[in-house]
């Protein structure tokens, strides 16, 4: 996907964003509501058309059924006839993506549904539903998987399946983009984060580059070195005292650890912390936040 | 990231027959299993036909014909226009509000299949229709048709079924599925009374007899009945396939608004 821009009436939902997701990656999309992760899934589908820009799956279109043959997708406010049955769901998913009918059977069993498959879908729990859309986008066997929010009404349970599968399904070669709210999946699951902001790309990494990059670890201690002393170590960015403790903040804690530990033998109650995922997108998006309340506040229609 | 092993998977290319299968099976399952809403519209023609054949059936009809054999005509397309009218639009309208459209919008399904579909799987409910009406004419009045006749006069009537489906659609792809009920009976009963379908034209003010030639459902009529008297119908094909372009259209039309 490249150079994306996409618009809502006054509303720019996405400017100039470019997506490469190869083979057998797994890449998150995280950004605060609005940010853009809907519409951007929404072209990689072809359920919206780009505006400007360019979307291309496996060098073909989306917009052409045979191109979206190659896809497995999981929308967000998806629903399901109520008169099918799970198993009549899953079967029509296979036929629909080119595969035989007779896949769904070991791909219910792989997303634990196989219990439910003579159940009519008004009869699902939300979870049980994210679960069927799972098999549904797994059965056609997919080159690149769409995932918007999918995790969304399921137990710990259920959800450490659900990744349990998509990570076999991402070793076995299958793209995977991700949009999620709760950042520890994307940790753990993602070998790149795309930040998203306004829409437009803000930061682009691994989940560990992304949160060394953007914040800085706070180191404190019990220490009687003087804060001029400190503030000229190399990788020190500030130095403050705090009664007995002294609270210094670093891009690279073991740099001035190194230097600072020689200065103080008497130096007690060390900790390093490290920023969070959460705090990375909350410094990378407040702003954002910030600019939709005062929005809100002066009543620009969308 | 692991290595990433090549992947080789079978899938079928190019149009697929079974896709069009699942779509019909999923529509006909969902007449079955929920099979209220259309049993009034199978219903509400066979009964009217049922009462007004007991009373007006033994007379003849000016065109010589017993009014038992034209009413099968007229009533038979009240039937099909009430199966195609109702079911293909308001089944289009429901996936949609419930997110189910969207679903088969991003699969590898032709938006065009799923929509044949729609209109194949009402099919067999506007025949059943017409078989029940069938039906009470040979209990009400015996045969009055011979057999091959009467085969005409069903595919004539099914075939011209096409353009009440494409208008239900246009509406289905635009509107609520509740307002989609609406709109398509607001549309469907004016123009079934005004075609002389529920009682003969001869009966109607002047004006309505007027209007009758500008809608589908007389011309249906009018030309399942030319298949009994052996008139031509040359004048009514030609207006029904100016209806099914019209109503194509507004389907096209309509469809390219479609909010999913």
């Amino acid at each position: 996907m490249d150079g994306l821009r996409h618009r809502y009436g006054a509303l720019t939902a996405l400017d100039g964003v470019g997506l490469h997701v190869a083979a057998g990656e797994c890449v998150a999309l995280l950004g605060p509501n609005g940010a853009g992760k809907t519409t951007l899934i929404g072209l990689a589908t072809g359920l919206l058309i780009a505006q400007r820009g360019r979307v291309r799956v496996r060098g073909g279109d989306p917009r052409s059924a045979a191109t979206r043959r190659h896809l497995g997708v999981v929308q967000q406010s998806m629903g399901f006839p109520t008169t099918l049955t799970v198993a009549e769901l899953v079967r029509g998913a296979a036929v629909r993506a080119g595969r035989p009918a007779a896949a769904a059977g070991p791909v219910m069993a792989e997303v634990g549904i196989t219990e439910l498959a003579r159940r009519r879908s008004a009869k699902l729990s939300g979870g049980q539903r994210q679960r069927v859309a799972l098999a549904m986008a797994l059965v056609g066997d997919p080159e690149l998987l769409l995932l918007d929010e999918p995790t969304t009404g399921l137990d710990v349970a259920s959800r450490r399946t659900f990744w349990q599968v998509l990570a076999r399904h991402r070793d076995a070669g299958v793209g995977i983009v991700l949009t999620t709210h709760i950042l520890e999946e994307a940790a753990s699951m993602a070998d790149r984060v795309v930040v998203l902001h306004r829409g437009r790309v803000v930061a682009e990494d691994s989940p560990t580059g992304l949160t060394a990059r953007l914040a800085d670890r706070t180191v404190t201690a019990r220490s009687g070195v003087d804060l001029d002393v400190l503030r000229a170590l190399p990788g020190v960015l500030t130095a403050e005292r705090d009664g007995e403790r002294v609270r210094v903040t670093s891009a690279e804690p073991e740099r001035v650890l190194r230097a600072w530990l020689p200065l103080d033998d008497a130096l007690t109650d060390l900790r390093v912390e490290g920023a969070g995922l959460e705090q990375a997108l909350f410094a990378l998006t407040a702003d954002d936040q910030q600019d939709q309340r005062d929005d809100e506040m002066v009543g620009v229609p969308a | 990231m692991t290595a990433v092993t090549e992947r080789v998977v079978e899938r079928r290319e190019g149009f697929d027959a079974r896709v069009l299968g699942v779509e019909v099976a999923e529509g006909l399952r969902a007449i079955l299993r929920e099979p209220v809403a259309l049993f009034f519209a199978v219903l509400m023609p066979v009964l009217f036909f049922a009462l007004f054949a007991g009373i007006f059936g033994g007379y003849t009809s000016p065109s010589g014909l017993p009014v038992a054999a034209t009413m099968l005509a007229t009533y038979g397309t009240f039937a099909v226009a009430t199966v195609m009218m109702v079911n293909p639009g308001v089944t289009v309208a429901d996936d949609r509000t419930r997110g189910w459209l969207r679903v088969k919008k991003v699969s590898g399904t032709p938006i065009a299949v799923s929509v044949a579909a729609k209109v194949i799987a009402a099919l067999p409910y506007a025949l059943l229709s017409l078989l029940a009406i069938s039906a009470m004419s040979l209990a009400i009045s015996g045969p009055v048709l011979d057999v091959g006749t009467w085969l005409r006069v069903v595919g004539v009537l099914l075939l011209g079924s096409l353009p009440f489906a494409l208008l239900s659609l246009a509406v289905g792809f635009v509107a609520s599925s509740n307002a989609t009920v609406a709109i398509l009976n607001a549309i469907l009963f004016p123009m079934t009374i005004a075609s002389g379908l529920w009682l003969p034209p001869g009966l109607l003010p002047g004006f309505v007899q007027a209007i009758a030639p500008l809608l589908p459902t007389y011309h249906l009529s009018q030309l399942a009945q030319a298949q009994m008297t052996g008139a031509g119908g040359l004048g009514h094909l030609v207006a029904l396939l100016v209806s099914t372009v019209v109503a194509a259209a507004l389907a096209g039309l309509a469809y390219r608004n479609l909010r999913v």
